[in-house]
């Protein structure tokens, strides 16, 4: 084939490179009006014996994440989400969230960390004052004391007091209709196991005065061997247990307490239980395990929760968990701050989600309200149901009043001289 | 004065007169370092270099003071971190709680590690070796175990809340960045400069004769276990200002740092530095800290990438790298030696 055209700049290439030189003058500006990026830091536990819930608060944030790029961004803006692991230590926390704000450029921040670790980001948060959602710290006093508020801090995680108030008053029914007198309880022996369960007997006994605890155990925090706690509580002849064991420690418990039988001879109320976390791993689940919702695809029983559920098992080939929830949740109200704002700002969208009520899987009556004196998220959907060894695992669970829970959460409020 | 002590005193006075100029040396590369490390914020606006400074300020006092019980007097503590969560705690819980300007619990800090330490420190010195390193682990155990189990005073697990106030005094708000930046690096090098002076003193050459011949030292009339109980004290106030200095960064104490993990971490550093030149657990704390920020920022699986780094020091190089930076300047000067 022989060349016809002449070598040299043609009158294509010529319009061509004319054309880009005007589109590289006037990119700035086009890249300006459809706005870049905004960065969101996440600071999470991605290693040591909790991975598992940190891995399932980031699943759960990209799941969010993705529909609202999709549906266009924050506020116009794609969100990139910078999500980096703690390791558990609250140093590193307070390290990563400042890395994530003062090198990375995070704008905003979900600070997926548990108990001591939220408190690091919390200061972090004050100090630098940028916008900061806790998404896995149930700690009570995290938001319910006043010398904790800051205006751009708030939490989507469920709150122990609420907790223990569905829980107290749940138990205490039962205990009227079968006559138990007689508890023994049996929690992991540091703030969140004492408190929990403090809270917990507080509030049965309230609802059912002639309850008497006859038998404490407090197993060490990620012990192996329960051998002694069991056998203690079976001399104790309680006629209901409390525990809030959780995770690996409350299914290694159940295996080692299957052995003695202990599920048949006495009412066992374990808050922790229904979470795939837990139920999926117990090698014999029993019957009748009384449990508050962790996470559960089945409660609230709408479509838009067990669809969740489902969306959630089909990307990542395993069952959210209470963590991921809450982090979905935490996406979801920081969208619709922004939309209401019309901005990706972060005072901005502080002051919009300020008593904001949106629509959400996990809602009581299908929507979740964050709370504008105290910036802690509440009508989330809390309750009570037993188990069975199979899916569904948690058939029925009977909801908490949420009437109630503010009632005694106000007063809880005033014992404590936070109100 | 007799003929024999005049002749002895001219032969001391060139080497008294080399020591105080090595002083002198050692005062100018402080003040050198702190000008350089001072003017830092002058010519860069990234706070995460200032922020990795101060940290390198908590952790560098910390691994250094560590190392004068282990390169020093031969004391391999395994409970050293208990001075570093003590110093964090007690800090954090006198602003809070009494309200007082920040020296005066910077002082009060340094009074209180010194009494525990004094008290843990003579019960402990007296054994040697692996016994010496379990007892003091064992100590530590049981200040974390107090710490959590004291939960109305010390918030328990979840460490203390609410901020640590800074009020400023002398002008000084540690509040703001970059005073603290600047507090944190005159702490470090005045830390450093004391522990520099202890090591070289006649004191720091008896602490280094009691670890290569403990009995000779006794029979030489030194009395063993006191010396050895005041570099444990003296140890533990530089570890427990590296404490406050992590306190004032985080803005509260945790119970992690009073944990078995961050005498580990000194240890580490020390490994990965040297124990045999005094900036070796400097260097460490650098290079380990440095590690720690940029893998993580890469890999949730950064405890495989630290583990290779410790088999190549440990099984590699088989010492610290300033050791062998230093031996291998050493060989280089003179390669006869050493063979």
């Amino acid at each position: 084939m022989t060349r016809t055209r002449t070598p040299g700049i043609s009158r294509r290439s010529t319009l061509a490179l004319m054309g880009a030189g005007a589109m590289s003058f006037a990119a700035p500006w086009v890249a300006r009006a459809q706005a870049k990026t905004i960065k969101i830091g996440m600071p999470t536990i991605l290693s040591g014996r909790v991975a598992q819930l940190g891995t399932s608060s980031r699943n759960a944030v990209m799941l969010e994440v993705e529909k609202i790029n999709a549906a266009g961004g924050l506020a116009g803006r794609q969100i990139e989400m910078v999500i980096r692991d703690s390791k558990g230590q609250p140093q590193e926390a307070a390290r990563v969230a400042r890395e994530l704000v003062n090198t990375d450029g995070c704008e905003l921040m979900i600070d997926a960390e548990a108990s001591s670790g939220a408190f690091a980001v919390h200061e972090v948060a004050r100090d630098l004052g940028v916008f900061c959602i806790h998404t896995n710290s149930e700690t009570s006093s995290l938001t319910a004391d006043p010398k904790q508020h800051i205006p751009n801090a708030f939490r989507t995680a469920r709150q122990g007091v609420h907790d223990s108030i569905v829980g107290g008053s749940y138990a205490a029914a039962i205990a009227k209709a079968k006559g138990l007198k007689k508890w023994a309880t049996c929690s992991p022996d540091y703030a969140y196991g004492r408190d929990t369960t403090a809270e917990f007997t507080l509030y049965l006994k309230r609802f059912a005065p002639e309850v008497e605890i006859i038998s404490e155990s407090w197993p060490k925090l990620f012990q192996p061997d329960y051998t002694e706690v069991v056998t203690k509580i079976l001399q104790a002849k309680p006629q209901a247990l409390y525990s809030c064991l959780w995770g690996g420690d409350l299914t290694s418990y159940i295996d080692q307490a299957n052995i003695y039988a202990m599920f048949g001879q006495m009412e066992v109320f374990a808050v922790n239980m229904a979470d795939y976390t837990a139920l999926t791993v117990v090698k014999n689940l029993p019957k009748g395990i009384h449990s508050g919702n962790r996470y559960i695809k089945t409660f609230p029983t709408t479509p838009e929760n067990a669809a969740w559920g489902d969306a959630y098992k089909a990307k990542y080939n395993e069952y959210p968990t209470n963590w991921s929830w809450e982090n979905a949740t935490a996406i979801m109200l920081m969208a619709e701050a922004a939309k209401k704002a019309n901005s990706a700002d972060g005072k901005k969208i502080a002051e919009a989600l300020k008593g904001l009520t949106i629509k959400c899987p996990f809602g009581a009556d299908g929507t979740v309200t964050m709370r504008g004196d105290d910036h802690t998220l509440v009508g989330y959907a809390i309750g009570w149901g037993t188990t069975i060894p199979q899916e569904p695992y948690v058939p029925e669970v009977k909801a908490g009043d949420w009437k109630t829970i503010f009632e005694l959460e106000a007063e809880w409020k005033k014992s404590k001289g936070y109100t | 004065m007799t003929e024999l002590e005049a002749g002895r005193t001219q032969a001391l006075a060139p080497v008294q007169s080399g020591a105080a100029l090595r002083r002198y040396r050692d005062v100018l590369i402080a003040l050198i370092a702190f000008a350089v490390l001072a003017s830092l914020p002058l010519f860069t606006g990234s706070k995460a270099l200032l922020d990795f400074v101060i940290r390198c300020s908590a952790y560098g006092l910390f691994a250094t003071s560590l190392n004068l019980l282990v390169g020093y007097t031969g004391l391999t503590s395994f409970g050293h971190g208990m001075f570093f969560g003590l110093g964090a705690y007690s800090f954090g819980l006198i602003m809070q709680k009494l309200g007082v300007s920040i020296p005066v619990a910077f002082v009060a800090t340094l009074a209180i590690t010194a009494v525990v330490a004094g008290v843990i420190g003579a019960i402990c010195v007296r054994l040697k070796e692996i016994y010496f390193a379990f007892v003091t682990l064992a100590f530590q155990m049981l200040i974390h175990s107090t710490i959590l189990s004291w939960a109305s005073f010390t918030g328990g697990d979840q460490g203390l809340r609410g901020g640590i106030p800074r009020p400023a005094f002398l002008g000084i708000n540690l509040a703001n960045h970059i005073h603290l930046y600047i507090a944190s690096c005159a702490l470090l090098i005045l830390g450093l400069l004391a522990m520099r002076q202890i090591a070289q003193s006649p004191f720091g050459y008896t602490l280094r004769m009691i670890r290569d011949n403990a009995a000779r030292a006794s029979f030489l009339g030194i009395d063993v276990w006191r010396a050895k109980l005041t570099v444990f004290v003296l140890a533990a106030l530089f570890a427990s200002m590296g404490g406050m200095v992590m306190a004032l960064f985080v803005s509260g104490a945790y119970p992690e740092f009073a944990y078995w993990t961050i005498s580990g971490e000194a240890i580490f550093i020390n490994m990965l530095g040297g124990v045999s030149t005094f900036l070796g657990p400097m260097v460490g704390t650098v290079l380990l800290l440095l590690l720690n920020d940029t893998v993580t920022r890469f890999t949730e699986y950064h405890g495989i990438v630290l583990g290779v780094v410790i088999l190549f020091f440990a099984l590699g190089l088989r010492k610290g790298l300033l050791d062998f930076v230093a031996d291998w300047f050493a060989q280089r000067r003179d390669p006869g030696e050493g063979r």
